[in-house]
C-alpha cells in the first residue's frame, strides 16, 4: 500500500560546498541517497518534496555541516495480506519467486492450487494446470502476501495463489 | 440421573416386559428423552455431573467389599458431597410442582429417585454391595411399571398436553424456565470450581489423622508394610489393637520409608515394635499437611504402544534408541526393534574365553560395534553354523543369528521393561529415520509414532512460553485459542483469544494443547529437532506439522508445532556458529577461499574457488575475509570494471548463469542467482573473465553527484601513483645533522624548533625545545638553518651542497672509491670543474646558490609546484642519483641502475601523463614540454617567455615547467639571457652565471653532439639524466666513451639528436614508446637531452 510519509533524514556536507548552491546540493544529496531505497519497513519511492532543511550544524573536529532535512515522500510497505500483482522472475520445482515492483516474493508450492503442477521437462520450468494457466519465468502474477520479512535495507516475502481470483493475469 | 445406569436398565426391562407394556415404556421413553434434550441443551453440566456420580457410586459399592482400601474415603467423602447436589436438584425438582413430583416418582423411578433409594437403602440396610440395590431396584420398577399400566391413557395425554403446551412456548421462555429451575445449581456448582475440582474439599486438613514417615530398611518397605498389616490383624480385637488407620509405602520414590497413618504418634510406634527392618525408634517424619497429597500422588507412567521408542538402559546397546513392536505379558515385556550392533568378526573362540573368565567378558563387552543392519551376507561369511535359514512372515525375512533373532535387518528382543527407559526418549530424528525404511522399502517415516513419543517426553525447555499462540485440540476445551500468560508445571494458563470465552483466561494441561502457527509467520526452530534455530517462514500447516521455508536455504522444513517459535520479523540469523554468516567470505589456506552457503549448527558449508562444496567445522576456518570489499574491482571478458553487487552473466565455459556478485576475490567471483536453487544455495563461482556484465549496480555511469562529505580535488590528489620523494642517500660518516638546530617544516609538531640528537639513513630524532619531548621524524620534514644566512634549508639542500662543492669528505669518499680514473674525475663534478659543478644538480646549484629550479624547488619549501606534487621531479632524483655514480665510480653500471630506479618515476609519469622530466622540472608536471624545454632554447631565442614560444611548438610541453621553476627568478632571468645560447641546456647552467655562460655555453654545443651517444637514449629516461650530464658537461669527448654511447646512438633518439630540432622530435618517439605513451616523447627526449639537462637540473 502506498502511503505519503513525512520523514527526516540527516545529511553531512563538507565546507567546500558551503555557498550558495548548498540547497540544491542538499537535496540532489537527499534525493539520490533515499530514492528507491528499503528501510527494512517499507520502501522510499519518490520524495515528493523537502519542507524543511534544518540549519547546518558544524560537527566539532572535521568542519562537516550537519542538516537535517524534513521531506515528504511516497512509501510503498507490502502487508501481510494485501494483493498484488507481480512478474514471476525465477521457477523452481520448490515454488517460484516473483517481483512485486522492487519486493522479491516466493510463492510456495504449497501455495499454490493443487492443481497447478510443477512442470520440471518443460522449458523454461513452469506451473501449469493444463488449462492454459501457465506460470514461467516473465508471467504476471496476482497473489496474496502471506508474510513480510524485514531486513536491514531489504524485504522479502512469501506469497499465496491459493484463492480464488490469484494467479496467472 | 445417570444415564448409563438408564440405559442399562432399560434392555432388562423389555425383556420380561409384554407389549402393553413396551407401549408405555415407549412413552416414558420419549419423556425421558425429551427432558434430557433440553438437559442437554440447557446445561450440559448436568451430564458431566452425573457420569462421576454414577462412577462414585460403583465405586463406592466395590469399595465397600474391598474393605480396607484407602481410596474409599476419600470416594465417600465425595459421595456425600454429590449427594448433597442431589438432594438439592430433587428438591428443586419437587418444587416445581406436586404433579410432576408425583408423575416422576411413578415414572422415572432410574432418574430421581434412584438417590432417594439408594439413601433410603443406606439408611436401612447396612448397604451391603451392588447386587442388592440391583435386585431390589428390578422388582420395584416392575412394580411400577405394572401400576403405570393402569394409568397409561393418562400419560399419553399428559405428554401430548405438555408438547403442545412448549411448542406454544417458545425458545426462550424455556430457557428462562430452565433458568430458573437450575441456575441456582449452576452458580453453586461454579462455586465449587467446576466438576474437575472438587477433589480439592477432599484435601486433607489437620482435622484429618496425620501421617508419619517411618524409616525402614531400603528395599524392604514391602515386606515391612504386610508384617504390620499381620500384627494389625492379629492384634485385632485384643487388648493391644493397633490404632493405626493405613500403612504404605512408596517404594520407587522414596526408598527406605513407609508411611504409617494415625491420630497419635504413639499408635505409629506401637505399630512398628517388633517389625523386623522398621527403625521407628531412629526418628520419624510427620508429613505436613499440605505434602500429604503428593505422597500419594500416582504417577501416571506413559502409556507404552507399539511404535513408541524407548531406550536401552544397558548392556551393549545402552542408549540405543528401539522402537516398540508389541507389548506382552501384561506390560512387563516389550518386543523391540532396534540397529543391531554385531562385530561379525569377532572370534568363535572369544566366546569360550569369555565363559573361562568373566573379566574377559567385561573387556569384549566395552567395544562398541557400530550401529548396522543385520547382514546375512557377512553373518554366513562368519559364523554360517550360527545362523538359521532365513525364515519368511508376512513378507519379512528373519534370521536367528547367535540366538537372536533379525527381522528384515533389525535386531527383534523381547526386553523387560525394567530395562528400557521409556521416558524422556527424545529420539532425535536422524535415529528415527533408521527406522523410517519399513519393509517394502518405502521411506514412510511414521510421524505420528514420533510424535507420540516426543509428546511423553518433557524436553529440558519448556515447550509454552508466556507470549506462545496457542490452540487446545482435544479434551472439552478443543478448538480454544488463545495466548500463553503462564505455565505452571504442565499447566498453560492462556488467554482466550477467539470464540466466545474471549478475554477469559483458562487452564489448560500440555496434553491436547499445540501451538497455533498462520501460514506467513516467522519462526524459529526452538529445539528437540536437527533442524534447530533454523529460521524461516511458515507455509503450510497439517494439525501439529509445520513446514516452513528457511530464510537460509529456501528449503522446506517440516517440524513438530511444539519445536516451534515465533521469531522476530527481522534479523533471521540463528547460527550457533555467530561468528560467520550466510554467504561470508572465508579463507581456507593460503590459496583457497571459499563463500558460507549454509550454517548449521556446528558445521558450515562452503563453496571454493574452484566450485567445490565442502562441509567445514567453524575451526577449520583460517579468517573471515572482511566482508564485502567494496573497492575489489575486476574486469570481464570485455573488458569493463566489474564490482560487487553487479549482475553479470557467464559467458564462457559456464552454464549460462547470471546472477549478482557477492565477493570478488582474485580471478574469481562469487555470485549469487536466484535461478540456482541447489545446494549450493544459488551461490557459484566463476572466473571473471568468463563473466559478461549484464547491470552495473546503481547505473554506475550516471552515478550520483559529489560526493558531499568530501572536497572534490581531493580525490584528485594524486596518491600513491607518482614517484616517491627522493631517497637521499647518506654518505658514510657522522650524520651531518646531528646536533643541529632543525625546525620542523610538517606535521602535527611544525614550525616546532629542535635539535637532532639522533639520525638515521631516513628520520631524525629530533629533542624538540618547547616540549621536553624527543620525536621521531623523516629527515625530509625537517629545516635547517644555515648558518651563515640563516636561511631554511631542507635536508637534502643541507646535506648536498657540500658534495657539490666537493669539499666534503663524503664526495671525496666516493672519488677515490672510483679509483681516481680520469673518468671518474671528470664526472664528478667536484673533481673536475666548475663544469661538472654545474652539471651535477648539486653542483649546480650550488653554483647558483641552489637555486636551481629543480632542485632548489624540490628541497625548498615546495616553493615549486614540481616540489609541491611530491619532489618527485626526476631532476631531483638525478641529483640524488648523481651521487650514485659518483660513490661507485663505476658509471655506466650506476646509470643502468638508476635507470632502473628512475622506472618508477615514469611509470607514475605515464598515470600522469606527464613524463617525469616534465613532471620534474616543470613541476606541474606539464611539462612533456620542459624536456622539449630544453629545447626551449629554441624557443628562449625568440623570446624570452618560454611559455609563449612553447606554444608554437607545443602547448602541452611549453616550458610552464620553466616558469613555474622560475621560482627562481634569477634562474629563469639567466635562463632568458641564455636564449642566445643555442646550446639547450649547458646555456641554461651557464645562464645561471651569465658571466660564464658565454664561454661555457660554447663548450656544449659539442653536448648537444654528444647527447646522442648519451645513454640515457638507452636507458630509461633517468640514467640519462645522471650520466649523461657528466660527461657532456666536462667534456664533450668524453661522453662519447660512455658506453651508452654507443647504443644509444644506435637508438633513432641519438641520431635525432645529433640531426637538431625535428629529428629530436622524431627519435624521441621511439623511445618513449618503450617507455611507455607516446605523450611522453619530450619526456624521452628530454632523457636524451638530459646532457642538456642538466641545465635544467
Amino acid at each position: 500500500m502506498f502511503f505519503l510519509y513525512d520523514l527526516e533524514r540527516t545529511i553531512t556536507l563538507h565546507p567546500f560546498y558551503f555557498g550558495p548552491h548548498m540547497r540544491e546540493y542538499l537535496i540532489h544529496k537527499l534525493l539520490t541517497d533515499v530514492e528507491g531505497t528499503c528501510t527494512g519497513r517499507y520502501y522510499i519511492i519518490c520524495v515528493l518534496d523537502a519542507y524543511n532543511i534544518s540549519m547546518g550544524k558544524i560537527l566539532p573536529g572535521s568542519g562537516l555541516a550537519e542538516f537535517t532535512i524534513s521531506y515528504r515522500a511516497v512509501v510503498w510497505r507490502p502487508f501481510k495480506g494485501e494483493t498484488v500483482d507481480g512478474v514471476v522472475t525465477a521457477v523452481s520445482k520448490l515454488g517460484f519467486f516473483a517481483n512485486v515492483g522492487p519486493l522479491p516474493v516466493f510463492v510456495s508450492t504449497h501455495l499454490i492450487p493443487a492443481d497447478v503442477k510443477f512442470d520440471p521437462t518443460s522449458n523454461p520450468p513452469q506451473f501449469s494446470d493444463n488449462e492454459g494457466q501457465v506460470i514461467e519465468k516473465g508471467a504476471h502474477v496476482r497473489l496474496k502476501l502471506v508474510g513480510t520479512r524485514s531486513d536491514v535495507g531489504k524485504m522479502s516475502a512469501i506469497g499465496s495463489i491459493k484463492e480464488d481470483y490469484l494467479g496467472c493475469l | 440421573m445417570s444415564s448409563s445406569l438408564r440405559d442399562a436398565n432399560l434392555p432388562s426391562d423389555e425383556e420380561d416386559d409384554d407389549d402393553f407394556e413396551e407401549e408405555e415404556e415407549e412413552g416414558h421413553r420419549e419423556k425421558r428423552q425429551k427432558r434430557d434434550r433440553i438437559e442437554e441443551d440447557d446445561e450440559d453440566e448436568e451430564d458431566e455431573e452425573d457420569a462421576p456420580r454414577s462412577s462414585s457410586k460403583r465405586d463406592k459399592s466395590r469399595g465397600k467389599s474391598n474393605g480396607a482400601n484407602e481410596d474409599d474415603e476419600i470416594e465417600d467423602l465425595e459421595e456425600d458431597d454429590e449427594d448433597d447436589d442431589e438432594e438439592d436438584e430433587d428438591d428443586d425438582e419437587d418444587d416445581d410442582g406436586p404433579r410432576r413430583g408425583h408423575t416422576r416418582r411413578i415414572h422415572n423411578p432410574f432418574i430421581d429417585t434412584m438417590a432417594e433409594v439408594d439413601e433410603d437403602d443406606e439408611d436401612d440396610e447396612d448397604a451391603e454391595d451392588d447386587q442388592e440395590i440391583g435386585d431390589f431396584l428390578a422388582p420395584r420398577e416392575e412394580e411400577e411399571i405394572l401400576r403405570g399400566a393402569a394409568i397409561d391413557d393418562r400419560y399419553h395425554r399428559e405428554l401430548d398436553r405438555r408438547n403442545q403446551v412448549n411448542l406454544a412456548q417458545d425458545a426462550e421462555t424455556i430457557a428462562a424456565s430452565y433458568r430458573d429451575r437450575y441456575g441456582k445449581q449452576q452458580k453453586h456448582r461454579l462455586g465449587d470450581g467446576s466438576g474437575v475440582t472438587p477433589k480439592r474439599l477432599l484435601l486433607p486438613s489437620v482435622n484429618d489423622p496425620s501421617i508419619w514417615g517411618v524409616k525402614c530398611k531400603p528395599g524392604k518397605e514391602k515386606e515391612a508394610v504386610f508384617a504390620i498389616m499381620k500384627k494389625l490383624q492379629d492384634m485385632k480385637g485384643t487388648r493391644n489393637a493397633l490404632n493405626i488407620i493405613s500403612v504404605l509405602e512408596r517404594g520407587q520414590s522414596m526408598q527406605g520409608f513407609l508411611y504409617v497413618e494415625a491420630r497419635r504418634q504413639a499408635d505409629v510406634l506401637n505399630a512398628c515394635t517388633n517389625i523386623p527392618n522398621v527403625y521407628a525408634r531412629s526418628g520419624m517424619i510427620l508429613v505436613p499437611v499440605d505434602e500429604m497429597p503428593d505422597l500419594l500422588r500416582v504417577q501416571k507412567r506413559a502409556e507404552i504402544t507399539p511404535g513408541t521408542f524407548v531406550r536401552f538402559k544397558r548392556g551393549k546397546y545402552q542408549g540405543d534408541l528401539a522402537q516398540v513392536e508389541n507389548v506382552e505379558n501384561s506390560g512387563q515385556i516389550l518386543r523391540v526393534r532396534a540397529v543391531p550392533r554385531i562385530d561379525y568378526s569377532a572370534k568363535d573362540d572369544s566366546s569360550t574365553i569369555q565363559d573361562a573368565s568373566g573379566k574377559r567378558k567385561r573387556l569384549a563387552s566395552t567395544i562398541k560395534p557400530p550401529q548396522r543392519l543385520f547382514s546375512e551376507a557377512e553373518a554366513k561369511k562368519y559364523h554360517a553354523r550360527d545362523l538359521s535359514p532365513p525364515s519368511y512372515s508376512g513378507g519379512r525375512v528373519s534370521y536367528t543369528y547367535m540366538g537372536d533373532v533379525y527381522e528384515d535387518g533389525y535386531l527383534v528382543k523381547d526386553v523387560r521393561i525394567t530395562a528400557l527407559q521409556t521416558e524422556n526418549v527424545n529420539p532425535k530424528l536422524e535415529e528415527v529415520t533408521r527406522f523410517a525404511n519399513s519393509g517394502d522399502g518405502n521411506e514412510s517415516l511414521d510421524l505420528q509414532a514420533l510424535s507420540q513419543s516426543l509428546k511423553a517426553s518433557t524436553d529440558k525447555y519448556a515447550p509454552y512460553q508466556p507470549g506462545d499462540m496457542v490452540e487446545v485440540y482435544a479434551g472439552e476445551q478443543a478448538g480454544m485459542v488463545g495466548k500463553v500468560i503462564r505455565v505452571r508445571a504442565d499447566i498453560v494458563s492462556m488467554n482466550v483469544q477467539e470464540g466466545p470465552l474471549r478475554g477469559k483466561d483458562i487452564d489448560v494441561p500440555f496434553k491436547g494443547l499445540r501451538k497455533k502457527f498462520k501460514a506467513g509467520d516467522h519462526v524459529k526452530v526452538m529445539g528437540g529437532s536437527r533442524y534447530r534455530d533454523e529460521v524461516g517462514m511458515v507455509v503450510k500447516i497439517i494439525e501439529d506439522r509445520v513446514t516452513f521455508l528457511s530464510d537460509l536455504s529456501m528449503d522446506e522444513i517440516t517440524v513438530f508445532s511444539r519445536d516451534l517459535r515465533e521469531a522476530s520479523d527481522s534479523g533471521g540469523m540463528g547460527a550457533a556458529t555467530g561468528k560467520y554468516d550466510l554467504w561470508d567470505l572465508v579463507q581456507l589456506n593460503a590459496t583457497t577461499v571459499a563463500c558460507v552457503i549454509k550454517i548449521d549448527r556446528e558445521s558450515l558449508k562452503v563453496l571454493d574457488q574452484d566450485g567445490v562444496t565442502r562441509t567445514l567445522l567453524p575451526s577449520q576456518i583460517a579468517a573471515k575475509l572482511p566482508s564485502r570489499r567494496k573497492d575489489a574491482v575486476a574486469t570481464d571478458r570485455n573488458g569493463l570494471e566489474i564490482l560487487i553487487e553487479d549482475t553479470v552473466k557467464e559467458i564462457a565455459g559456464g552454464e549460462n548463469r547470471s546472477g549478482v556478485i557477492q565477493h570478488l576475490h582474485r580471478g574469481y567471483a562469487f555470485i549469487h542467482s536466484k535461478e540456482l536453487q541447489g545446494e549450493t544455495g544459488g551461490i557459484f563461482v566463476a572466473r571473471t573473465n568468463n563473466l559478461a556484465t549484464m547491470i552495473a549496480k546503481g547505473g554506475r555511469v550516471a552515478s550520483s553527484g559529489p560526493d558531499l562529505s568530501k572536497m572534490p580535488e581531493m580525490s584528485k590528489k594524486p596518491t600513491g601513483n607518482n614517484m616517491p620523494p627522493p631517497v637521499i642517500i647518506r654518505q658514510g660518516g657522522r650524520d651531518r645533522i646531528l646536533g643541529q638546530t632543525v625546525h620542523v617544516r610538517q606535521g602535527p609538531y611544525k614550525g616546532l624548533l629542535g635539535i637532532v640528537k639522533d639520525a638515521t639513513d631516513t628520520t631524525a630524532r629530533v629533542e624538540l625545545h618547547s616540549k621536553n619531548k624527543t620525536i621521531t621524524l623523516d629527515k625530509t620534514k625537517l629545516g635547517f638553518k644555515e648558518g651563515a644566512t640563516g636561511r631554511i634549508l631542507s635536508y637534502a639542500e643541507f646535506v648536498q651542497p657540500k658534495k657539490g662543492f666537493g669539499g666534503t669528505p663524503s664526495y671525496s669518499g666516493s672519488g677515490s672509491s672510483t679509483g681516481g680514473s680520469p673518468w671518474s674525475g671528470s664526472r664528478t663534478p667536484a673533481g673536475a670543474s666548475g663544469w661538472s659543478g654545474s652539471r651535477t644538480p648539486a653542483g649546480a646549484h650550488g653554483a647558483s646558490g641552489g637555486r636551481t629550479p629543480a632542485w632548489a624547488g624540490g628541497n625548498d619549501g615546495g616553493r615549486t609546484p614540481a616540489w609541491a606534487s611530491g619532489s618527485k621531479t626526476p631532476a631531483y632524483n638525478d641529483g640524488s642519483r648523481t651521487s650514485d655514480p659518483y660513490r661507485d665510480g663505476s658509471r655506466t653500471s650506476n646509470p643502468y641502475k638508476d635507470g632502473s630506479r628512475t622506472s618508477d618515476p615514469y611509470r607514475g609519469d605515464n598515470d600522469g601523463s606527464r613524463t617525469s622530466y616534465g613532471q620534474t622540472v616543470g613541476s606541474g608536471g606539464r611539462t612533456p614540454a620542459w624536456n622539449p624545454g630544453n629545447r626551449t632554447p629554441y624557443h628562449g631565442p625568440g623570446e624570452s617567455a618560454p611559455r609563449e614560444s612553447g606554444s608554437a611548438w607545443d602547448s602541452g610541453s611549453k616550458t610552464p615547467a620553466r616558469s613555474l621553476t622560475s621560482i627562481n627568478d634569477q634562474w629563469n632571468d639567466s635562463y632568458n639571457n641564455n636564449s642566445s645560447t643555442t646550446a639547450r641546456t649547458p646555456a641554461a647552467y651557464n645562464a645561471t652565471s651569465p658571466e660564464f655562460s658565454g664561454g661555457y655555453s660554447a663548450a656544449t654545443p659539442g653536448a648537444s653532439g654528444l647527447s646522442a651517444p648519451t645513454p640515457g637514449g638507452l636507458n630509461a629516461p633517468t640514467p640519462a639524466p645522471v650520466s649523461a650530464p657528466t660527461p657532456r658537461a666536462n667534456v664533450g669527448p668524453w661522453d662519447a666513451p660512455t658506453p651508452g654511447g654507443p647504443v644509444s646512438a644506435a637508438t633513432p633518439g641519438a641520431s635525432g639528436g645529433g640531426g637538431g630540432r625535428g629529428g629530436y622530435y622524431d627519435a624521441p618517439t621511439p623511445q618513449t614508446g618503450g617507455y611507455s605513451t607516446a605523450k611522453t616523447p619530450g619526456a624521452t627526449w628530454g632523457n636524451d637531452d638530459d646532457d642538456d639537462a642538466p641545465g635544467y637540473n
